[in-house]
């Protein structure tokens, strides 16, 4: 297996740790959306912490594209 | 309502945005899209460096320098009109001005109802790093960014040209497919890369971000600020309550997480934006018309959810920092 070959297939395994981010998010947001049901006054705060709770999670999935993004155009 | 439809110099805005369809149609069939070779690290415009530091090395200007610059007169050019609509002295100003004023004020109340006291230390990088990030993120979006630019000569992952008028030359797509690694050719280096694509911003800007924390905190409870850090009262506790011990490790791992803020904010930035710019490459290449608009508009989103991101973090680190651990019931009393 050359080099390049084993870049591509590389980049392709990174991105498997984007399935974490997703389930955290979906988790997130199912939480975000029943407290907002609940009590549909408070939305403005509930949906501030949400974004930023979204943040955090997808910064994660962000690490996995730059480490793939990293094998694929570094060196 | 009138039956007029929008027009820009008498000519309706449906069939201006239909002419240039065709016209992006047409260009796509005659110069192909070209996939640009991308790298990590902003390309150089100069050959020579500016300018030589001692320890450092030599700086060589990017093109990510270029859209600093054009970041930084585009948000002078927005305080100069927001500075004389509030010198004209009417209350409620008008347009683009009433829109700052909005965003300003969205962000001011955010800081207010999280920071309580400290609003008027923590809102000023609130609301620079947001602004700034935002005008730099949504610079990616003009046309123009990273397609016009200096053609040099490469001996790997090159593309052939052609001239189109007198000085101004395209890429064209290499024979055999998109098999251009190994071919020698030139490659296009654009005068402005966005500046958040250069891990340099987004690295500086995280160590602001983080170092001012620490600054804010240590204004607001004085030297027992870095007791969070080094937890010296466990520590001389330790025979009373031998689990103190547990405290100071705790302390020690505060100081790993701010290390890994700087990490999570510099990579969280340029990992979004730089995504992004390769995404419009990818599909400006495989799908030249109409497909990229679909992910311009994605972008912009992205754009401005990052800026808003990297600044309510820093303002929550901020007035988090200025509690410390005592007082944590009096934080949501409305």
């Amino acid at each position: 297996m050359d080099a390049a070959a084993a870049k591509l297939i590389g980049a392709g395994i990174a991105m498997l740790g984007t399935i974490g981010a997703g389930l955290g998010i979906g988790i997130l947001v199912s939480g975000a959306v029943q407290g907002i049901a609940r009590n549909p006054d408070a939305s403005g705060d509930v949906q501030t912490n949400m974004i930023l709770g979204i943040a955090f999670a997808e910064a994660v999935a962000i690490y996995c594209l730059v480490v793939a993004l990293l094998i694929l155009f570094v060196g | 309502m009138n039956n007029t439809r929008p027009r820009i110099l008498g000519i309706p805005n449906r069939y201006l945005t239909l002419a240039i369809i065709v016209l992006g149609i047409f260009a796509a069939r005659v110069y192909a899209p070209v996939l640009p070779h991308i790298q990590v690290a902003p390309e150089r415009l100069s050959h020579q460096p500016l300018f030589t530091l001692p320890v450092i090395g030599p700086f060589y200007l990017t093109n990510t320098m270029t859209a600093m610059v054009i970041a930084d007169i585009i948000l002078l050019l927005i305080t100069f009109a927001v500075w004389k609509a509030v010198k004209s002295g009417s209350l409620v100003p008008q347009g683009f001005s009433g829109a700052i004023e909005a965003f300003v004020e969205v962000l001011y109340n955010m800081t207010e109802s999280t920071a309580g006291k400290w609003t008027k230390k923590i809102f000023p990088y609130f609301g620079a790093i947001t602004l700034l990030v935002l005008v730099v993120n949504w610079t990616e979006l003009i046309p123009g960014v990273d397609t016009i630019g200096i053609l040099e000569p490469v001996v790997e992952h090159g593309n052939p040209i052609e001239q189109v008028t007198s000085n101004i030359y395209t890429l064209i797509r290499s024979e055999g497919g998109t098999d251009s690694d190994h071919a020698a050719g030139f490659t296009l280096i654009g005068f402005v890369r966005t500046l958040s694509t250069d891990l340099n911003f987004t690295v500086a800007l995280a160590l602001i971000s983080v170092f001012m924390t620490q600054v804010i905190g240590f204004q607001a409870l004085g030297p027992g600020y870095f007791s969070k850090f080094i937890n010296i009262s466990a520590l001389w506790n330790v025979f009373n309550k031998p689990m103190g011990i547990i405290d100071f490790a705790v302390g020690l791992l505060e100081i790993v997480s701010e290390i890994s803020k700087i990490l999570s904010f510099s990579f969280r930035l340029f990992g979004n934006i730089f995504a992004g710019t390769v995404l419009l490459f990818v599909i400006g290449t495989l799908v030249p018309v109409l497909a990229p608009s679909l992910f311009l508009m994605l972008e912009i989103f992205v754009g401005l959810i990052q800026a808003f991101v990297f600044g309510m973090l820093t303002m929550v680190f901020m007035s988090l920092a200025t509690k410390g651990h005592g007082d944590h019931e009096e934080q949501h009393d409305h």
